[in-house]
């Protein structure tokens, strides 16, 4: 199967307020996919859809194969946003209830959650009531009780909210795991930089809409890299230099101004810096920065730019 | 798996344990505590100063002395301390340090209560002194004392010798109760116990639905607020969650009925086998079992469902009381009129109120004993389970609307919940 999740032309409305518009994307098989956008882009409402708790109002979802998700409920772990476990629960009985759940025979469910928790560090609190867990330790509990079925198709809504950068990172490798063990994973964050690092694929979303889909590096091509010129001079000698728009003056704790001008596509860095220089500029500074997808998204979220 | 964890969570609770052996053991202290304390509460000390010219004293002491229902006598009379007294007013006055304790009597002991019985007309006054004055045995013994020899001592002036008045006293008549729908004709505890069953078996519904119903509010209401409830309905349906928990909290009351039920069976076979063998006999009788089993289901299916429904949208149980309290009234309907079930089991407005679902299970076994007919067991079944489908029909798609919602529970977004359903 090349593509674990199809969502096509999905739309949800509750009422006269649009949640997702018309919303198409698709996740390969053993990928990562990230799902991004700010707080009430329709991320969790699109993940819910994509799970079969919430109808789409229309359009056509592909789950596995399948257009009903409960058809394939056992194939999928899903974490999501608002977190949450029987309290007084151990973490094994915890994580052995919910693989039982997905058809998980009993001891096997047991000896793979008794795994999952020793692997993750949990060792010690594996007969330990939930409650009496740090909220780190009971987040770990939650996604690996996602994980002890084994899924083929892994979701996990905002799983960096919350942790500590010591678990983001342990978090951020056991992705990683999953992928490497052929399981597709789809998270949604608005934290851009999980999703740089570990990302195949993103799809941005703003205001229920898809503004963007494609890898990384497509995003971040979409942004202009900027140059920063600082020195003392005038900044409307800038004006005609070839390959750069958009600049701005401001002024800077030093001497003189500083000037950052967006780089066309195409254009050198190095070639707009010597016409600067031929002009004979007084530049005592200067900084090329590549855009990240923070500010692809800011610019693609700005421009409203439709799917590619 | 969701019916067991349920189960298995409640059970390892400290509180199930305690409603388990709460029951008999409060039960065991209503009956056994009055008793004990019947038993080793000391007879009474009663003083009679008769200053009437009927000569009661005698009367009075022979009440005293008759064995009561717990086989001691109701008082022990003794000797007025202090005697003679000029009058009522002295004799009040030197009784009351003995009476309030400051005194003991010249024998020892204490003095409990002292009638002081004095002319009034041509009757006798009774001036009650006691140190319990909440016990009206011990004034109501002397009291009928009095009146009867007061009433002895008049009809004998009229001229009746003492052996006619008691023969006048003795005659009763023997009451014999008979009914057709008696098995031998004359109406034995036996024939009442249907009745008995019935109301019994309507109550017991009713304990179960309250406790059992309030055990999955809370579960659901606690699943919900802390997000459990997404997880599980990413892993199983709608109808299996709800069912699940049906199920898990079923069993708890089912244990905690049962193990009530054996306390009370072995009890029973104990000390009245003839009875436990009637009653077994009753329900087993006439399919009666499987009566009272529908009714059971029915009425259990019907209200735990609306109960998880609702607590699918409460997060506090704030909000769940204020859903529950309409409940409290639906639920004090019933049992206002179940108990008029016993002696009035075909009384029109019962037979009415069968008819509304909600009520449908605790009148329905409540008027067991009148034997409803056939086509009324049918139709009433049949409606009560259509209701328990209807009910299931909205109570899924409101079930995961309400689970997946956040905020406040609104009778808007309940009763809209209500038009959404699954694809």
């Amino acid at each position: 199967m090349d593509r674990a999740l199809v969502v096509e032309g999905v739309t949800k409305r509750y009422g006269g307020f649009t949640a997702v518009e018309d919303l198409s994307f698709g996740a390969r098989s053993g990928r990562i996919l990230g799902f991004l956008g700010p707080n009430g882009a329709g991320k969790t409402t699109t993940l819910r859809m994509v799970l079969g708790l919430v109808t789409p109002t229309a359009g056509r979802i592909s789950i596995l194969g399948e257009t009903d998700a409960a058809k394939v409920r056992d194939r999928i772990g899903f974490l999501p946003e608002e977190r949450g476990l029987y309290r007084r629960m151990t973490p094994l009985s915890a994580i052995a209830f919910l693989a039982g759940l997905k058809g998980v025979a009993p001891a096997e469910a047991r000896r793979r959650a008794r795994v999952l928790l020793e692997s993750q560090g949990l060792g010690e609190a594996i007969d330990k009531p939930i409650r009496s867990l740090s909220k780190g330790m009971a987040q770990k509990v939650q996604l690996l009780s996602t994980l002890a079925h084994e899924p083929e198709l892994v979701i996990l809504d905002e799983p960096f909210s919350g942790l500590d950068p010591v678990n983001q990172q342990s978090l951020e490798d056991l992705i990683r795991g999953l992928a490497d063990r052929g399981a597709t994973v789809i998270f949604s964050t608005h934290v851009m930089q999980h999703a740089e690092r570990l990302c195949d694929q993103v799809v941005l979303m703003a205001g229920g809409r898809k503004i963007f889909d494609g890898t990384v590096e497509s995003a971040r091509a979409s942004t202009p890299r900027t140059l920063t010129l600082e020195g003392v001079f005038d900044p409307t000698a800038l004006a005609d230099t070839p390959g750069m728009d958009n600049l701005v003056v401001s002024s800077f704790d030093g001497p003189g101004i500083r000037v950052t001008a967006d780089l066309r596509a195409g254009t050198l860095a190095q070639d707009a810096l010597r016409s600067a220089f031929a002009k004979g500029l007084d530049i005592s500074r200067f900084e090329l920065r590549e855009p990240n997808l923070h500010d692809a998204f800011i610019v693609l979220t700005r421009e409203g730019a439709p799917g590619r | 798996m969701i019916a067991r964890r349920e189960y298995l969570a409640y059970v390892r609770t400290f509180g199930f344990w305690l409603s388990l052996l709460l029951l008999p053991v409060g039960l065991s202290s209503i009956v056994l505590a009055p008793m004990a304390m019947a038993r080793s509460a000391p007879i009474p000390n009663v003083a009679v100063i008769d200053f009437s010219s009927h000569g009661l004293q005698a009367a009075v002491a022979r009440a005293l002395a008759t064995p009561g229902a717990g086989g001691k006598p109701a008082g022990r009379l003794v000797a007025a301390p202090g005697a003679p007294y000029a009058s009522p007013g002295e004799a009040t006055a030197r009784l009351r340090a003995y009476l309030s304790g400051v005194r003991e009597l010249p024998a020892g002991g204490r003095l409990d209560a002292a009638a002081i019985l004095r002319p009034e007309g041509d009757s006798v006054a009774i001036d009650f002194w006691s140190r319990a004055v909440s016990n009206q045995v011990l004034q109501t013994t002397v009291g009928d004392a009095v009146k009867d020899a007061l009433r002895r001592d008049r009809l004998e002036k009229q001229g009746l010798d003492p052996k006619t008045i008691s023969g006048i006293d003795s005659l009763a008549p023997t009451i014999s109760e008979f009914s057709p729908k008696a098995e031998s004709g004359r109406v034995a505890l036996k024939d009442r116990l249907p009745g008995i069953a019935g109301f019994a078996m309507g109550f017991l519904l009713w304990m179960v639905v309250l406790t059992g119903a309030g055990m999955l509010l809370n579960s659901v209401m606690e699943e919900k607020s802390s997000r459990i409830l997404e997880v599980l309905l990413s892993s199983a349906s709608v109808p299996e969650i709800m069912g699940g928990k049906i199920l898990g909290v079923a069993a708890v009351t089912g244990t905690v009925l049962a193990f009530w039920m054996s306390i009370a069976g072995v009890l029973l076979a104990m000390h009245s086998p003839d009875l436990a063998t009637d009653i077994g006999g009753i329900l087993l009788a006439d399919g009666r079992w499987a009566y009272f089993a529908l009714y059971f289901v029915g009425g259990y299916l019907m209200f735990a469902t609306l109960y998880v429904t609702i607590g699918a949208f409460c997060e506090t149980s704030r909000e769940a009381q204020t859903l529950l309290g309409p409940m409290m009234v639906i639920m004090s309907v019933p049992l206002l009129f179940m108990s008029q079930a016993l002696s009035h089991p075909d009384a029109p407005l019962l037979r009415a109120l069968t008819w509304v679902p909600l009520f449908t299970p605790f009148m329905m076994a409540a008027r067991a004993a009148s034997d409803p007919p056939a086509w009324e067991v049918a139709c009433t079944a049949l409606l009560m389970f259509s209701v328990t489908a209807l009910e299931l029909w909205v109570a899924i798609p409101a079930f995961k609307s309400g689970a997946l919602a956040t905020g406040r529970f609104t009778l808007r977004s309940f009763v809209s919940s209500l038009g959404r359903r699954p694809a």
